[in-house]
């Protein structure tokens, strides 16, 4: 019964708005009884708390759009395997039965796509009977160990899931409440799809063999009955077996502490990369004979012979699929599910390529290019566990030598620093910072926004403390315990605008990724972006300083000493990468302002509101974090309400912007991501001081911004009316 | 029912929701037109609470669109929320929706809504335009937010603060030659 807490006249309860503590139970019938005679259909009685959620948390029984039914084909599972739904041996001619199998191993895959891709594992993976109850298909060794194995792999990858988790996505992944998990047995199937493996093995070989060695191996019994299908069939169901080993291999060595169990990882990636070019290479086999469905009907199909499999009845667990109502899903295409395995392998090789590196740049860098390709939630799940470790980067570093390393500061002398309370605080704003980086972008964009203020709260905070320690101590030099907690201190303070800054330009960034500017809006994006990469050039520079001053210092005192220049390079290269990108959105912000107050784009105006609300809307969770510290739309119209095309700005932005990029391009010549992204850069530059001449000549000319050259810099692509 | 159906803009009449005869008229057409399904009781929270935000728009007889919003608070803000918006094919393309929904935003903005909140999927190229020439922005991306696996978008539309008077400072003259833009600190 539900606490009752207003019904039209009563007055039950003292506060009728709420249905919280100060709800008061009551009896409900006699009401329900009195209100029975004058309910037409579609009426209800409801309390003031009655609201959306409750409103659209109702079934209309019978209506086919909202109620799919809970009638099913079968009520229970083991009313579907009395009947004989999923038997076991699937059929007794044992060249269908290795058919089948096939079938049914496609459609899995099939089915584990869609769970990865949003759905519930019950009306996917689980909709297999085989899967279900593999206690069933002991005595068929193939189908036993091979559903053993998806069992495990699910449990490997919910765990994984579940330990990432961050938001809401992970929600429908991780939900297995009902479905049988049992992981001891489901550990064994590893073991008994080597054993597998190895007889089918040996049956290959020996359908190969030529007659003389043949009788050697002639005790072994055959795959099925066909001896002109079994090369194929056995070919057909070792790369399949062998795919599934070495997924489930990967992910475990995946889950090593620290990280140590990439190198291993990468080549069994390998091999599953490998093993599933196979299987794909053996529908000319399978779908030989069901070609007559004709193309398309193979496209969509979810196994490679075309076939429907035996034992999945996808309402088995509608019962279980609370808390929302039961709707049919459609399951990815068996070649939509390869295309998927692909692309999520490559994923999770790159992150056991990464170097892990004990270098915050090199982490936030990577993390940014691994997003680019938009991996799915288990491949971003997993670089999530790597990074973040028992509070650590990659369960190796605290953040706090992360950042000193960042600055080229070595804090090992400095006990008491790993207690200091704005220490710790930054341990976990960091923390939070790579979780949210690994998350979906969407999600990633909304976060990085909220948490910018948490970190401008605290760059306050450590400031006032910062600044008063300071004034305390009489003389600036270091301690004779070498203790530089203070420096350090300090250096970490401005270390802390700069990463703001950084978080900052990531948000802005995002919102091209997620299409959320329209065109009429670039020219405020780019004049914030503008004002933000400014900031964090110098931010970064002034880092720059810091190392160069303090490896200076260490090259001094030991004659010895080899200067780290490598790092050093990296960071002024990468400085000159932002003021290359800052002088492209001061070009961009002048160009389409000018284009603006000529008349040659639209103003964003609507009928409602002005662009100064726009502005806000855009931009108010970095106006609320003092980033700028002023009024940033006054700014920005200050700025931009002269700006004409004829103005020379705008040639010597793109122009700085252009020569940036030539000098640029030879520091990252080994390094194919960044080279590509600065050759983007510079064509952007190029077009767009050629676009400038253009208009400058022909007022009449049409502009409209692509990003044909880079995804967040915008070329102006000219044409004629 | 995909060819452009023949009629003059003069012939559209608009209605704001008037009783329980209009009812089935909005059901049937956001049934028809949208895919996600809408219990009695969902249509009625909305055109019962918000009677005065609920539009429709009738040729010759014939309902023919129809837009269905509320509002209240959310998050210290007062919050208007377009809930569906529907105009049958043939007579899309003439801006009879613009119109259903620029009713209702008038009387939001009239009631003391602060902003205009709404959702549209991410394909949605049609209403994302629309909602774009009304002045609302794409302020944020929702990860899967249908059923069928596909984005959207949560579109709004913030209204200006009413004038507060404000200071008057002595207009300082300006630079002749302005460099912008020019952070500063």
């Amino acid at each position: 019964m539900q606490p009752v807490t207003e019904a039209e006249s009563s007055s039950i309860d003292h506060d009728p708005t709420s249905s919280g503590d100060n709800s008061v139970w009551a009896h409900v019938s006699p009401l329900l009884s009195a209100a029975c005679n004058d309910l037409q259909e579609g009426e209800l009685i409801h309390g003031d708390n009655f609201n959306l959620f409750a409103a659209m948390s109702a079934l209309e029984i019978m209506d086919p759009k909202m109620d799919s039914g809970m009638v099913s084909t079968f009520y229970s599972i083991d009313e579907a395997i009395e009947s004989g739904f999923a038997p076991v041996p699937i059929s007794s001619d044992r060249t269908v039965d290795v058919q089948c199998i096939i079938d049914i191993m496609d459609h899995l895959l099939a089915c584990e796509a869609t769970w990865h891709m949003g759905h519930s594992l019950a009306q996917t993976v689980f909709s297999c009977i085989y899967v279900l109850r593999p206690e069933r298909t002991s005595s068929h060794a193939l189908l036993h160990s091979f559903c053993r194995v998806i069992r495990a792999t699910c449990r490997a990858l919910v765990s994984v899931v579940s330990d990432a988790r961050t938001n809401e996505e992970e929600d429908l992944f991780t939900m297995t409440y009902g479905l049988p998990f049992s992981g001891d047995e489901d550990a064994k199937g590893l073991l008994l799809l080597n054993a597998v493996e190895e007889t089918i093995c040996r049956q290959l070989r020996a359908c190969k063999a030529t007659s003389s060695k043949r009788r050697v191996l002639d005790e072994l019994e055959p795959l099925q009955t066909n001896p002109q299908l079994e090369e194929s069939f056995c070919k057909a169901l070792l790369c399949r077996i062998r795919f599934r080993k070495h997924f489930l291999h990967a992910l475990n060595c995946m889950r090593r502490p620290q990280g140590r169990g990439l190198e291993l990882a990468r080549k069994h990636i390998a091999y599953c990369i490998a093993e599933l070019e196979s299987v794909l290479s053996s529908v000319e086999f399978l779908g030989s004979e069901t070609v007559e469905n004709g193309k398309n009907e193979m496209e969509e199909s979810t196994t490679g012979s075309g076939r429907h499999p035996i034992g999945f009845e996808p309402t088995l667990n509608k019962r279980l699929s609370a808390p929302t109502p039961p709707r049919a899903i459609k399951l990815l295409s068996w070649k939509k599910a390869i295309d998927y395995y692909v692309k999520l392998l490559h994923n999770l090789d790159q992150i056991c390529a990464f170097k892990l590196e004990p270098d915050l740049d090199a982490v936030l860098q990577f993390v940014v290019q691994f997003q680019k390709s938009r991996p799915d939630l288990v491949a971003r799940a997993h670089l999530q566990l790597l990074l973040v470790q028992d509070g650590k980067l990659y369960g190796r570093d605290t953040f706090l030598t992360i950042c000193a390393r960042s600055l080229a500061l070595d804090v090992t002398k400095n006990h008491g620093l790993h207690l200091n309370e704005h220490i710790l605080q930054l341990n976990q704003l960091m923390i939070n910072l790579l979780k949210i980086l690994c998350a979906n972008t969407p999600w990633q964009r909304r976060k990085l926004g909220k948490i910018l203020n948490d970190w401008s709260v605290f760059n306050v905070q450590m400031g006032i403390t910062v600044g008063h320690m300071m004034q305390q101590v009489t003389t600036p030099r270091t301690p004779k315990n070498g203790d530089k907690s203070l420096l350090i201190l300090n250096h970490i303070y401005g270390w802390l605008e700069e990463q703001i800054h950084w978080v900052a330009l990531r948000f802005l960034v995002l919102g091209f990724d997620l299409e959320l500017y329209s065109p009429s809006e670039y020219c405020m994006v780019y004049w914030y972006m503008y004002i933000i990469l400014w900031k964090l050039a110098e931010k970064a520079h002034f880092r720059v300083l810091i190392i160069v001053h303090s490896e200076e210092r260490k090259a001094k005192k030991k004659e010895d000493y080899s200067r780290d220049m490598a790092r050093e390079d990296r960071i002024s290269l990468w400085v000159l990468l932002l003021k290359c990108q800052t002088s492209l959105a001061q070009g961009l912000t002048v160009m389409i302002a000018a284009l603006r107050n000529e008349g040659m784009v639209l103003k964003s105006q609507g009928p409602f509101n002005t662009e100064n609300e726009k502005f806000v809307q855009h931009f108010g969770l970095l106006q609320k974090a003092s980033l700028p510290k002023y009024d940033a739309y006054e700014s920005f119209s200050e700025s931009t309400c002269h700006a004409r095309l004829d103005y020379l700005p705008v040639y010597e932005c793109f122009r700085d912007a252009q020569k940036m990029a030539k000098e640029i391009k030879v520091g990252y010549a080994n390094d194919p991501d960044k080279l590509a992204e600065v050759v983007g850069l510079e064509q952007v530059a190029e077009h767009n001081i050629i676009a400038v001449n253009l208009l400058c000549q022909d007022r009449s000319l049409k502009v409209s911004f692509e990003f044909i050259h880079h995804p967040h810099f915008a070329t102006a692509v000219v044409r004629r009316s | 029912m995909g060819d452009k159906e023949e009629f003059d803009e003069g012939e559209i009449e608009y209605t704001s929701y008037a009783g329980e005869h209009h009812l089935p008229l909005i059901m049937s057409l956001v049934d028809q037109e949208l895919s996600e399904p809408y219990s009695i009781f969902t249509y009625r929270y909305f055109v019962y609470l918000w009677p005065q935000l609920c539009f429709l728009a009738f040729h010759k007889g014939k309902c023919i669109g129809t837009v269905v919003c509320k509002m209240g608070e959310h998050r210290q803000t007062y919050r208007g929320y377009i809930a569906m918006l529907v105009v049958i094919k043939p007579y899309r393309g003439r801006g009879l929706a613009t119109e259903l929904v620029t009713r209702s935003i008038k009387v939001m903005m009239e009631s003391g809504c602060e902003e205009v909140a709404l959702e549209a999927e991410v394909s949605n190229k049609g209403a994302l335009a629309l909602y774009g020439r009304l002045g609302f922005i794409r302020a944020k991306r929702l990860h899967h937010y249908y059923l069928n696996g596909m984005d959207a978008f949560r579109l709004k539309l913030l209204f200006p603060r009413p004038h507060v008077p404000q200071m008057v400072y002595e207009e300082e003259p300006q630079p002749e030659h302005e460099i912008y833009p020019r952070p500063r600190d």
